[in-house]
């Protein structure tokens, strides 16, 4: 059994404070939600357990069975087995999804896997999880519609079986049949030895996926740690009844793509 | 000098200019600095070019009418070496080559190679130039009958403290003439690249088109790279196009596959891979795509 501790975790992005103070326990055989109105700091709690480097953690801990997460590089995390499965996929031209693949599986192998076994583990797992095959041959995320980027993150988990899966907004995109499909998959892979904290607006995730606990995230604080009750609450009367327990809500819309650098040059020369 | 990879069964191996092994297919002669292909059937053949410090050599090649030739070709010189070469592609011919430069020179290479089309001629050719020092290299193309083809691809690794300039130029001598370029650099560490990609048609030539795409790819703040597109045109019944772009590596492509485990490191040589891949697709060969990985990974892209 694993546990992912998060302690009075506070973090900035640029200089603003988006977390201010996240207090959090999760173990292994345990499903998560984290709710919340758009824009109060989920995406960034995850992407600030990942490592992401436009997320600066200013106070406070992570652990995992007692090792220091904030310590490791992004890389070191993935393999010391949390994974997180992005709001956002990254679209990138050149590398096809199965070298990908086979490059994120080796990565956490002492040995190479086989082709045969790659090849074989690959199939199986497009298949269940209803995939085009010829995804596999594309370059990874490109052109690919929002559900297929959502499939091809679950897809990655299932391959490279993490003791903690972080699935941020999983169901946006997909269609009630993919919908489906994404839930069997993570409910086949519950069991003692991983965990999961899904981000997410909607009750039918949480239906197909019962989480054992939910929390309320609002203005970067937990505001409220429950059971199912919680779920079936907001989804009836959205989040306007936590203003009256006296929080404030943050009430500005998400802002679509995350533009976090501007990485290309419109001009033709570069010295660094 | 001698640690270059036969990979074909047909070859040649000239050395400072001299034959010193060779097994030459039906139809195809090596003399007086000349290579002569009057083939009946296509032939897949090696070539492997090797230069001492300060020598220099001339080479030419000749595609005789309707002839077809697949050529894979391995450059491997040493410092303040000048190679040159003239390729003559006949009426009808066909010519595909797939280029790579292994050299582990320091010091500057002087490259000058020219190609020169006939009526209906197809020349493609992908440069892998993954050479370890300084290189000046200059790649012209000549369409010199109507209906003359030259598609070019390069992929240019530039590293350490080298400095590298390319240029890929492809004159229209005709009407009804195809030039295309594709030009993709990476340059790390303290690397400097300059890629001036030109294309020139001149008055009377039309239905011609000429395309091209300059990119490079800077990996570090130390690096310097310039992508150059020049276009000159002098007639109006023409299709032309071109792109340039310096970018620095995308951050977010980084952090998503070192979210999956990869090291920085194999995160960078993933993507230089995947950036200079299309090299590879000018000649349908699986055992292309081998070498270049092998090229690659060898020169810790
Ligand atoms: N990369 C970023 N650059 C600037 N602001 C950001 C960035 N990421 C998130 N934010 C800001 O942080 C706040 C929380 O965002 P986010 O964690 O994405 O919210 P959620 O996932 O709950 O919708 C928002 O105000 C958002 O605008
Ligand atoms: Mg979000």
């Amino acid at each position: 059994m694993s546990t992912l501790v998060i302690k009075d975790l506070h973090v900035e992005v640029g200089e603003k404070e988006i977390l201010k103070g996240i207090d959090l326990t999760i173990q292994t055989g345990e499903v998560h939600a984290i709710m919340g109105p758009n824009g109060n700091g989920k995406s960034t709690l995850l992407s600030a357990i990942m490592g992401h480097p436009k997320y600066r953690v200013t106070q406070g801990s992570i652990e995992l069975d007692g090792q220091d997460v904030l310590a490791m590089s992004v890389d070191e995390r993935s393999r010391a087995g949390l994974f997180l499965g992005m709001q956002y996929p990254q679209e990138i031209p050149g590398i096809t999804n199965s070298d990908f693949l086979k490059a994120a599986m080796n990565a956490r192998l002492e040995k190479p896997i086989s082709l045969f076994q790659f090849i074989r583990a690959l199939d199986k797992n497009i298949a269940e999880l209803d995939m085009d095959e010829n995804l596999a041959h594309r370059y990874l995320n490109e052109g690919f519609s929002g559900g297929e980027k959502k499939r091809n993150e679950i897809l990655q988990m299932k391959l490279l079986q993490p003791r903690f899966a972080l699935l941020d907004e999983i169901d946006s995109g997909l269609d009630v049949d993919a919908l489906r499909v994404v839930s069997e998959a993570i409910n086949s892979m519950r069991n003692d030895h991983f965990g999961c904290v899904m981000v997410s607006h909607y009750e039918r995730l949480f239906e197909l996926v019962p989480p054992t606990h939910v929390h309320v995230l609002i203005k970067g604080q937990v505001v409220m740690s429950g059971g199912y009750e919680l779920i079936e609450k907001i989804d009836q009367e959205g989040y306007e009844w936590i203003k009256e327990l006296g929080y404030e809500l943050e009430s500005q819309e998400e802002r679509k793509p995350i533009i976090l650098e501007n990485c290309g040059r419109k001009d033709n020369s570069y010295h660094g | 000098m001698d640690n270059y990879v036969l990979s074909s069964s047909f070859y040649c191996v000239v050395y400072n200019g001299q034959c010193i092994k060779a097994n030459l297919p039906e139809g195809v002669d090596f003399e007086n600095h000349t290579i002569c292909f009057q083939n009946q059937k296509p032939v897949e053949i090696q070539f492997v070019y090797l230069l001492d410090q300060n020598e220099s050599m001339d080479i030419n090649i000749v595609i005789k009418e309707h002839v077809e030739v697949q050529m894979i070709e391995t450059k491997i010189f040493e410092n303040h070496s000048h190679f040159q070469k003239k390729i003559y592609v006949q009426e009808s011919a066909m010519l595909h080559i797939f280029s790579e430069n292994d050299s582990s020179n320091e010091e500057d290479i002087y490259v000058k190679e020219e190609v020169f089309l006939q009526n209906d001629a197809l020349c493609q050719c992908g440069y892998a130039e993954l050479s370890d020092g300084c290189y000046d290299g200059k790649y012209h193309y000549y369409l010199q009958g109507e209906g003359a083809q030259a598609k070019v691809r390069m992929a240019v690794l530039s590293k350490k403290k080298e400095s590298k300039h390319y240029e890929v130029f492809i004159q229209h001598c005709c009407p009804l003439t195809y030039g295309q370029m594709d030009n993709y650099g990476v340059v790390k560490d303290e690397g400097k690249l300059i890629i001036d990609g030109v294309g020139s048609i001149t008055k009377g030539q039309h239905g011609s088109a000429s395309h091209q795409t300059n990119k490079i790819m800077v990996f570090d703040e130390k690096c310097v790279a310039q992508a150059n597109p020049y276009l000159y045109i002098d007639e109006y019944d023409v299709k032309a196009s071109h792109a340039a772009a310096v970018g620095k590596m995308d951050e977010e492509h980084l952090y998503y596959l070192q979210s999956r485990g990869l090291t920085k490191k194999q995160a960078m040589h993933l993507i230089t891979y995947g950036y200079l891949k299309p090299v590879i697709a000018v000649i349908d060969n699986k055992m292309i795509k081998e070498r270049f990985e092998t090229a690659l990974s060898k020169v810790g892209a």
